[in-house]
């Protein structure tokens, strides 16, 4: 498979009155054409803000992207112009939004935010557009698309506007999807509606997809490959199987053992991670992890941001599980 | 765990009215957030109620604690029915009723110090006094894993993790025998959740308290509850053991939340397949005929549409209300 897009050595800070939030440090990640991959961890570790860097819709100021390279197609996005950027933005590369309630205009019509990116980007007549607009609601299992497209935002429910959100995501056929927390506020069962049919609009178009989420159940079901983030940084990264069934780095097994699971016997006890994750403005010295970590020793304050390969294709952050891996396991 | 029931509930109905007109409002329509809820919660246990969102199991939690005083229905604890009390006869009660909100951000009083916080219900109910205030108040925060010297700090300077257990402490500082959890951990991180649960469960074993646990998360319910309740569009459609519940789900919308939820193993995944329920959740201002399930359930026959299944044991304490398990009295 060709790789995409490829985003090198990403670091996106914020300029606060409290100090610098180094956001995302360091972060380089590729998705192939045809692949979904998911960027997991926590609030705040960045997931987002390494994805809204891709489109470039961080607010400068105070955010901005500091280094790195976002390779798309050959050409690198950080080096765009505002108008090639827009360009971009919608056309090849479109986002789903994780809050449907916010990020729709509450005083336009569905029908014209779904026109909006058609008009601009395929230069299709008003009249073309809405015909588009309802096939593409239709598409994405909204009833009575017809009508509904005259409806406003507040009209539709949590799980509709989420529908409305995918419409928009797919409308001129991108190259590559960013879903960030899509099915985060909406129910368990709306949320298994929505996931089965990105994976099957995708899967039908060939569209790539950068899954975001804290959920580790969705990211087993839907993404083949698997970036776990830390404090700013990809702490561990490889095949969905590698990740789940031999993680390496301390913060992704804690994170396994720390959610209950269907499938398995319940456990006495859950084994939480102690502690909290770390200030950005005065991150730990050395290993971001190494506070909470149980494995830490000395050496984990000088290093440990390095990826190091632990089998192919799947690499850790991990200062002491390379080591181990160097002593033969 | 004894078989002494705490708490029982018994056709509890919450309608809230729609209203219209400027000055002389007259309802013209109620959205029926719990309709004919009956269950009953015994001594040192934990009871899960899942549900999605807007299906009433948080009006449940609150009616059950006469935040929101029922339509119908009693509410029967210590042989009290608390929906019969006035507000001054429930106050004593209330040391022993609390609850532990979801949104730790939004339910604590941003210019309360800690100390205020835990305080506020020891001095509203008189229970201690001078040096002892204090030494209580400092008490309560070590058994929530907060150290002492945090007593003068506000609810900004604390995480989310250490906010929701200051939200538990302040639950714990009157010694309740019952707490209503609503949604105690969605609000948090995922290596976060499994501290709080930890903490409600060495909780529930020292101090011997029972809990209704109200959640969306399947997982986690499992974990903590000894029982689960299922709810949909205000009407309960199955209550079972955890473990029975969990491994012989009967209620076809049991089964499709089950199935909905995606484990962490990509292995398994790939060999399961997920129900997708169709279509939305109905209103409950004008719910369904019949079964109020009906229209989204992908088993529903032909009596689904007109008769309303009653929830009825079908062995062994696993009631469902569905009218695939006819129960022995239909077959004669």
């Amino acid at each position: 498979m060709s790789t995409l897009l490829q985003v090198r050595n990403l670091s996106t800070y914020f300029y606060t009155q409290d100090g610098v939030v180094k956001a995302v440090q360091d972060v380089s990640y590729e998705v192939a054409k045809g692949e979904t991959i998911a960027l997991v961890g926590e609030s705040g570790c960045g997931k987002t803000v390494s994805a809204l860097s891709i489109l470039r819709l961080i607010p400068e100021p105070p955010g901005k992207i500091v280094a790195g390279q976002v390779m798309f197609d050959g050409t690198d996005l950080l080096k765009l112009s505002k108008g090639e950027m827009q360009q971009i933005r919608g056309a090849k590369i479109s986002m789903i939004f994780q809050e449907p309630m916010t990020s729709l205009n509450p005083v336009l019509t569905i029908g014209r935010q779904l026109t909006e990116t058609l008009e601009f980007h395929q230069g299709m007549k008003r009249k073309d557009a809405l015909n588009e607009a309802i096939g593409l609601s239709k598409l994405v299992g909204i009833p009575h698309a017809e009508h509904r497209v005259k409806d406003y935002p507040h009209h539709f429910s949590g799980g509709m506007r989420q529908r409305v959100m995918m419409a928009m995501a797919i409308s001129c056929q991108p190259q590559l999807i960013i879903a960030d927390e899509p099915t985060t506020a909406v129910d368990v069962t709306i949320q298994a509606q929505l996931l089965e049919m990105i994976r099957d609009i995708t899967n039908t178009l060939g569209t790539s997809v950068i899954l975001i989420t804290h959920n580790l159940g969705i990211v087993a079901r839907y993404a083949q490959r698997v970036y776990v983030m830390y404090a700013g940084r990809i702490v561990e990264q490889g095949p969905a199987q590698a990740i789940y069934h031999d993680p390496r780095h301390p913060y992704t097994i804690g994170l396994l053992a720390s959610v209950p699971r269907l499938d398995e016997p319940r456990k006495v006890r859950l084994a939480p991670i102690e502690g909290q994750p770390p200030d950005l403005i005065f991150p730990p010295v050395g290993c971001s992890f190494c506070p909470r970590c149980s494995q830490a020793n000395s050496s984990c304050q000088e290093n440990g941001h390095e990826l190091v390969e632990v089998a192919p294709g799947h690499f850790t952050a991990c200062g002491v599980a390379c080591k181990e891996l160097r002593h033969g396991r | 765990m004894g078989d002494k029931t705490l708490i029982e509930i018994k056709n509890l109905k919450m309608y809230f009215p729609i209203t219209s007109g400027l000055f002389l409002q007259k309802s013209i329509a109620a959205v029926k957030a719990i309709d004919d809820v009956s269950f009953s919660i015994r001594k040192g246990e934990t009871l899960g109620l899942v549900g999605e969102s807007g299906c009433g199991k948080t009006t449940v939690g609150k009616c059950i604690l006469q935040l929101y005083r029922p339509t119908h229905g009693e509410v029967l604890f210590e042989g009290n029915n608390l929906c019969q009390l006035s507000n001054k006869q429930l106050r004593p009660l209330r040391q022993k009723l609390q609850v532990i909100f979801q949104d730790p951000y939004e339910s604590l009083n941003p210019r309360f110090t800690a100390a205020d916080i835990i305080g506020e219900p020891l001095k509203i109910h008189g229970i201690v006094r001078g040096r002892e205030y204090r030494k209580r108040i400092e008490e309560v925060l070590d058994i929530v894993g907060l150290a002492p010297y945090m007593v003068n700090r506000y609810p900004h300077e604390f995480s989310g993790g250490q906010r929701q257990r200051l939200g538990i402490a302040r639950a714990l500082a009157l010694q309740p025998s019952f707490i209503v959890c609503d949604e105690p951990i969605s609000a948090l991180d995922v290596s976060i959740q499994a501290q709080i649960i930890n903490l409600l469960d060495d909780l529930q074993r020292e101090f011997d308290i029972t809990y209704l646990f109200i959640s969306h998360d399947l997982s986690v319910v499992r974990h903590i509850s000894n029982r689960v309740a299922v709810m949909y569009l205000g009407k309960l459609v199955e209550v079972a053991d955890r473990d029975e519940l969990y491994k012989a789900p009967l209620h076809p919308y049991t089964q499709a939340l089950l199935s909905a939820v995606p484990i962490p193993d990509p292995a398994v995944e790939a060999q399961r397949s997920v129900i997708v329920l169709k279509g939305e959740v109905p209103s409950p201002i004008n719910p369904p005929s019949g079964c109020v399930f009906h229209p989204r359930c992908y088993k529903a026959f032909e009596p689904c549409p007109t008769v309303v299944p009653q929830l009825e044991d079908i062995g062994d304490g696993h009631y469902v209300a569905c009218h695939l398990y006819p129960t022995p009295q239909y077959e004669v």
